[in-house]
């Protein structure tokens, strides 16, 4: 599951980056899982998203969809306290509280391509670490792209 | 060991049912009609586009606050906003919006995706749409959105990945939604769209990244494209001997058309200004004028065609965009346009063939060339040996930003935001890759020896007073028929100048500041002024001084002191 490359990801482990109150109060944005959401044959997309108890961490906490479009993540609070689950979705940010072992879905429209952030909004649980991102990949459509030739990439 | 049962969590909600907003306007959209806006200013009570009327003179016929009584206008409410969680442009937002009001309900777009509908009495927030941003879109010059056009019942909106969406007005839900451009290339979209006819007209940004600009006409019940006018003709197009035979410059030419145009029914014209051409400072890479950016062009409404242009830079090597505002007045029985142009020159043209009438410099300092009243360029200082550093005025931002000038009716002066600020610029070439910044050179832009002012001129160019700034002035300023000119300024004080005269009347500082469009409109009689507070953008460009300036997220609303009901909220 991990695609984080060895020595970086030995290197955030042996500075205790990734897990809470080792190397530094919380642990470091974006350091856990990562996970393709599943899609359905009419292109509609889920994905189940934990948090790991006391690590305050999405677990993926990079969800990774294949396009733009239609999103059903279950949300699964597996720790001993309460956090919430804040995520964009055109038209109106999706919000839901996550009490101690709870669970429940969330539903959301987003575009593509880019990335996007989900959170827990309460105390300081974004600081602490519980930041995920969603990550669209895929194109605009083609009738939205310039007319020109294919131009060179980074 | 035991098992742990899990509970059904509470069931998702819209993060802005957790908000005081009542959820539905009244259905004051749904009349309003391109006949309408054609003849806004016969309904002062209203701001019903971008500019207050088609002719883009940010002039209202409201006078219950004039000269004589200003020094009683307070606050009659505010609207202040922060969004949650991290988004695009955290540290570069910026509040540069021009609210729209109908019949006491004002429409108001935010940055990173946001809309609001408020009672324009009280300030009661009735409902909001949240378009969710990518936060690694491509953004040159800061997470903002100049506005809505409103029509038909429905609320339009651009996002900055480059949608353009159809709200109903009285609830905010998306009616449609189309992608207008493409994200992956560098593209995005800023402006304020705007409503003729039955289309809504709307220009890309994205000229830092070298993109091809584009204007685009959209119907607006469908949302289906109608034309798409090309900024950067391609090889063989009128316009594309401007542009090196050889390679592909002419496909990362820029001349992109970030800010509303202006429309005259009786030549059917849009008149559109157009960005900087790419990259900006390393004009070898583009030898030719490169039209048509930096330029006025006039649109046909009905096909999108070019049919006159004015280039006010012709191959540009200073990023002097010719986006602000065609501002259209008559005078002696000829149809003009006045456009104060980032090189520090206006021009003042005939709307109706693009002929020049005159130009003037409206900046004390221009040093990177001079144009001539003939029209004739002589370019300067500019950066041409790599790596050697030179220094001119005005810098990258221009003598004036894109916030917009003001042209009133009664005096028959033009109000203008100056901004006099240097920069120093050494060109760095760079190879050309989508989506990554292509400027050319590497910029610092001064922050000290800078000055600002409000400077009123005549039709003939004629400097008749100024209001002078410590710092440059970088929002739009307003007019109205109480002879008063509205302006903001960086610090955060929110002025009130006499119209005739300069002289400052009132002023109120609103604590951040102010880099966008003040209207105003009334409510059963009584006059309010509505200002837009949110200091941010590209502030390393046009006034690095103030880089560290509070932020700012509030709509700021001023009235006279009796009869004020700020009630909103519960």
């Amino acid at each position: 599951m991990a695609t984080l490359t060895p020595d970086r990801s030995e290197l955030v482990r042996q500075f205790g980056l990734d897990k809470q109150n080792v190397g530094m109060l919380g642990r470091l944005l974006a350091t856990g899982n990562i996970a393709r959401a599943e899609e359905g044959p009419d292109g509609r997309m889920t994905a189940e998203v934990h948090i790991v108890p006391d690590q305050l961490v999405w677990d993926p906490s990079i969800l990774v969809l294949p396009h733009g479009g239609e999103l059903d993540i279950e949300f699964v609070n597996d720790d001993q306290n309460t956090h919430c689950a804040l995520v964009p979705s055109n038209g109106d940010s999706q919000w839901m509280w996550l009490p101690n072992y709870s669970r429940g879905t969330i539903h959301v429209t987003l575009d593509g391509p880019g990335q996007y952030w989900f959170s827990s909004n309460i105390g300081n649980d974004e600081g602490r670490g519980l930041i995920g991102a969603i990550v669209v990949m895929g194109d605009v459509p083609a009738s939205a792209r310039l007319d020109r030739p294919p131009q060179p990439r980074p | 060991m035991t098992t742990i049962e899990y509970r059904q969590a509470p069931p998702p909600v819209d993060f802005g049912s957790l908000t005081t907003a009542t959820g539905t306007a009244p259905p004051v959209a749904q009349d309003v009609t391109y006949e309408r806006i054609l003849d806004a200013r016969s309904e002062p009570q209203n701001w019903l586009t971008y500019y207050g009327a088609y002719d883009g003179q940010r002039y209202s016929p409201l006078d219950e606050i004039n000269t004589q009584n200003v020094q009683r206008m307070t606050l009659a409410w505010v609207f202040s906003f922060s969004p949650q969680g991290l988004h695009a442009g955290q540290s570069t937002y910026a509040f540069e919006n021009c609210p729209i009001v109908v019949e006491g309900v004002m429409y108001v777009s935010g940055w990173d995706g946001w809309v609001w509908a408020l009672d324009a009495k009280t300030g009661q927030l009735l409902w909001q749409y949240k378009h969710a941003i990518p936060f690694d879109t491509s953004l040159c010059c800061g997470n903002v959105n100049r506005g809505v056009a409103v029509a038909h019942g429905k609320v339009f909106v651009c996002t900055l990945n480059a949608h353009v969406l159809a709200l109903d007005a009285t609830t905010g839900e998306c009616l449609w939604d189309v992608t207008s451009g493409d994200v992956r290339a560098g593209e995005s979209l800023t402006v304020a769209p705007l409503v003729v006819k039955d289309r809504v007209v709307v220009g890309s940004s994205g000229g830092e990244f070298g993109v091809r600009g584009h204007l685009d006409a959209y119907d607006l019940e469908t949302g289906e494209r109608v034309w798409r006018c090309y900024t950067i003709p391609k090889p063989g197009e009128p316009g594309s001997e401007t542009w090196p035979a050889e390679g592909e410059a002419w496909a990362r030419g820029g001349g992109n058309c970030w800010i509303t145009g202006t429309f005259d029914p009786d030549t059917n014209l849009l008149y559109w200004g157009t960005g900087n051409p790419a990259p900006d400072f390393d004009g070898e890479v583009r030898p030719g004028d490169n039209l048509y950016t930096d330029s006025v062009i006039a649109v046909d409404a009905d096909t999108g065609e070019i049919r006159w242009h004015y280039q006010c830079t012709p191959h540009d090597l200073w990023d002097y965009d010719s986006n602000m505002e065609c501002i259209l007045f008559e005078q002696d029985g000829r149809k003009l346009l006045a456009h104060f142009d980032k090189n520090g020159y206006c021009f003042v043209l005939d709307r109706t063939n693009g002929e020049r009438v005159r130009i003037f410099p409206f900046v004390d300092r221009i040093t990177w060339g001079e144009i001539t009243p003939d029209g004739q360029v002589t370019a300067r200082i500019y950066p041409e040996a790599e790596g050697e550093e030179v220094h001119f005025h005005p810098g990258p931002a221009g003598a004036k930003e894109w916030t917009h000038a003001a042209y009133s009716q009664r005096t028959g002066l033009f109000y203008v935001p100056v901004q006099d600020t240097g920069a120093k610029v050494a060109r760095r070439r760079r190879e050309f890759k989508e989506s990554i910044p292509y400027w050319g050179a590497a910029v610092t832009v001064d922050a000290q020896d800078m000055a600002g002012s409000v400077t009123a001129f005549n039709a003939s160019g004629e400097e008749v007073w100024r209001w002078r700034n410590d710092l440059p002035m970088c929002a739009s300023v307003l007019a109205t028929a109480g002879d008063l000119v509205f302006a903001g300024t960086p610090s955060g004080k929110f002025v009130a100048l006499d119209a005739r005269s300069g002289d400052l009347l009132w002023q109120f500082n609103c604590g951040s500041g102010h880099h966008s469009s003040p209207s105003t409109y009334s409510i059963e009689g009584k006059q309010y002024v509505a200002v837009p507070v949110g200091w941010g953008a590209w502030v390393e460009g046009f006034l690095p001084g103030m880089m560290g300036g509070p932020h700012g997220q509030a709509m700021f609303v001023f009235a006279l002191s009796d009869g004020i009901d700020s009630s909103g909220g519960r």
